[in-house]
């Protein structure tokens, strides 16, 4: 077997294991500047009452292009340095759901589906017959429809979808903080490399003509 | 000046002789093919992990309480500190990815046979060094999947006879895996690369005496082997640019894709996580293990299938040169072993159910059954292959060169 058709056969292979995940609500997820705002914003003011995301800092939403003002008004008060955590103290969380709320900061990518897992718990809220609200992603979840998509009508859902979207981008680049660094050296480094490759090709070709 | 560095240090220390004997003059066949590539390339992705490990060590804080954290930290705050843990992660996949290439080429091309058996089971030795390196290194992020994982396969070494819970006891340090626990696996995750590379220099050293294989099978005439630099030198590091481009693709553009979901979530010994699994590179043992009903039964199965390897030597039987090029049923035989051990992956990937199950005892029978029937296989394909005349390329080849001789030894 040649490397050729070996590489072909284990690109095959991992072409497949990127199968699955069909409860998931396959939606582009819009990552652009102003999108990722609007998301800080939204998670800010409705996950962060409840939820913690304790990697990050409110010094670090300056990076996502917000003023130094603006920050100051996301952070309610706290000191730029202080982590983003819950508003509500754990105790109170776990008495009030059973657990604390699961810190968000790598929710983005601890789920099996990663952000899809985050927009479709988000926008999975449904009223069941008797009149309580329910989850089709996570059945009997003790977290609130927090954005009231269960009572929404079909105007208001393309806003909460929107809501969602960019809310989950916001988890995405939180989890990630270093993705748009690390694919921009990447592209440096791959390029590097090819140009590196090409050169040892013609160095290793060169040497091997000495052979006849 | 450099000249009289050098002649100073040639009297004390044999630094151009060394030099001359291992890679201007060390002949190596030139018909190698970039299947030759993978031993450098393992040898690379040991530095690349030993380096990257050691800053790693500087930032990382072996404690149940900062481990998870302290990972964060790595990632968020170091300096290229996401680049260093990354390199290290994904070079954890791609040394196995390497080696099992380096293995499966080794077997196909029958490079186990003597006078290699001494070079196969120091890399036999390496491999379970590699293992035993990477299921430690595994525990310390201390995510659900490393908790779990760690918990599962210690609980194994429970069903040794008499003494099993006292073994447990023993490798945890805590009834459960704890505090512990990782703080020795921290201290042994770093002390295991160092015998890794002891026993990478047994390696070498047995592969200059023997010399390298090759495509034939057959120990090549003298013109038929080239000084390893500059010919191998220049081929080896084309391949690395290769593997680097692949390599860097992936800790670059999808650094997460060896990574579990649920390890990013910080170890709860509480809550164990729907599914378990180990890591791609153990999955087709770990199918093994779960193919046989009863515990012991199943580890034991589990420490034979990576141990029988070593016993290749004495399986084959077959006396005809050029691994399994000029061996049509051993050739066979092989593809046939390599689907099975993809089998044995994917099932060990998917939860436990019937047909799975079914499927996976069947890709176990199959597994053992490859090494078992072997010595029959080989030794009827030799009579098969002799009665019909060897095939023509091989006849060809041996006429070409001289008699098969010990290698001319330069010490």
């Amino acid at each position: 077997m040649s490397l050729r058709m070996f590489i072909c056969f284990i690109s095959l292979l991992t072409a497949q294991a990127a199968w699955g995940e069909g409860a998931l609500k396959d939606v582009e997820i819009d990552h652009s500047p102003a999108a990722l705002r609007r998301g800080a914003a939204t998670v800010t003011s409705v996950c962060l009452p409840c939820h913690s995301l304790k990697y990050l800092h409110y010094r670090d939403l300056l990076k996502l292009g917000f003023s130094p003002e603006e920050v100051t008004g996301l952070s309610m008060g706290n000191k730029p340095e202080a982590a983003l955590l819950a508003l509500m103290p754990p105790d109170i969380g776990e008495q009030t759901y059973g657990r604390v709320p699961p810190d968000l900061s790598l929710m983005a990518k601890a789920r099996e589906g990663g952000p899809h897992y985050t927009y479709s718990l988000l926008t999975g809220f449904y009223q069941d017959k008797t009149g309580e609200t329910n989850n089709h992603l996570y059945p009997s979840i003790r977290m609130p429809d927090i954005l009231g998509w269960s009572s929404a009508d079909a105007a208001q859902r393309a806003v909460l979808e929107t809501q969602a979207n960019e809310a989950t981008a916001f988890l995405v680049w939180a989890a990630d903080p270093r993705a748009a660094e690390r694919k921009r050296l990447g592209y440096y480094t791959i390029a590097y490399l090819v140009l590196l490759t090409g050169l040892l090709y013609l160095i290793k070709r060169k040497v091997w003509a000495r052979l006849g | 000046m450099a000249q009289r560095l050098i002649a100073w240090i040639d009297q004390r220390f044999p630094l151009t002789s060394f030099i001359k004997r291992e890679l201007t003059d060390y002949l190596t066949p030139r018909n190698l093919s970039y299947w030759w590539n993978f031993g450098f390339l393992a040898g690379f992705l040991l530095m690349l992990q030993i380096i990257s490990g050691v800053f790693l060590a500087m930032h990382y804080k072996p404690d149940v309480n900062l481990a998870f954290d302290s990972v964060q930290h790595i990632m968020r705050e170091v300096n290229y500190g996401w680049l260093i843990r990354y390199l290290h992660s994904t070079g954890a996949s791609a040394f196995f990815v390497v080696v099992y290439i380096h293995m499966a080429r080794t077997l196909y091309y029958g490079s186990y046979r003597a006078p290699r058996e001494l070079m196969w089971w120091s890399g036999q030795v390496l491999l379970i060094l590699l293992m035993a390196s990477a299921f430690m290194g595994y525990l310390l992020p201390w995510g659900q999947m490393s908790y779990w994982g760690a918990q599962v396969i210690t609980s194994l070494f429970g069903a040794t006879p008499l003494i099993g819970d006292e073994i447990v006891l023993w490798l945890r340090g805590d009834f459960v895996v704890g505090d512990a626990t990782l703080n020795r696996f921290f201290a042994l995750h770093y002390l295991v690369p160092f015998f890794i590379v002891g026993m990478v220099i047994i390696h070498l050293v047995a592969l200059h005496h023997v010399k390298s294989s090759n495509p034939s099978g057959i120990n090549l005439a003298d013109k038929d082997n080239i000084p390893f630099h500059p010919y191998f030198t220049a081929k080896d590091l084309f391949g690395l640019g290769v593997f680097l481009i692949i390599f860097c693709g992936f800790v670059f553009f999808a650094p997460e894709f060896f990574i579990e979901a649920a390890n990013n979530i910080p170890a709860n010994p509480l809550q164990t996580p729907p599914h378990i699994v180990p890591e791609w590179y153990f999955l087709p043992f770990y199918t093994i293990l779960r193919a046989i009903p009863d515990t012991l039964g199943g580890v034991v199965a589990m420490g034979l299938s990576i141990l029988i390897f070593a016993a290749m030597p004495f399986l084959d039987r077959s006396r005809i040169p050029g691994g399994a090029r000029f061996r049509p049923f051993y050739r066979a035989m092989f593809y046939i072993f390599m689907v099975d051990v993809a089998v044995l992956a994917y099932v060990g990937s998917q939860p436990p159910g019937g047909l799975t199950f079914k499927i996976g005892v069947a890709a176990t029978v199959i597994y053992f059954a490859a090494f078992l029937t072997l010595p029959f296989l080989s030794r009827w394909e030799e009579r098969w292959l002799r009665a019909r005349g060897l095939p023509p390329a091989l006849q060809a080849l041996l006429d070409s060169e001289t008699e098969p001789k010990p290698r001319r030894e330069a010490r």
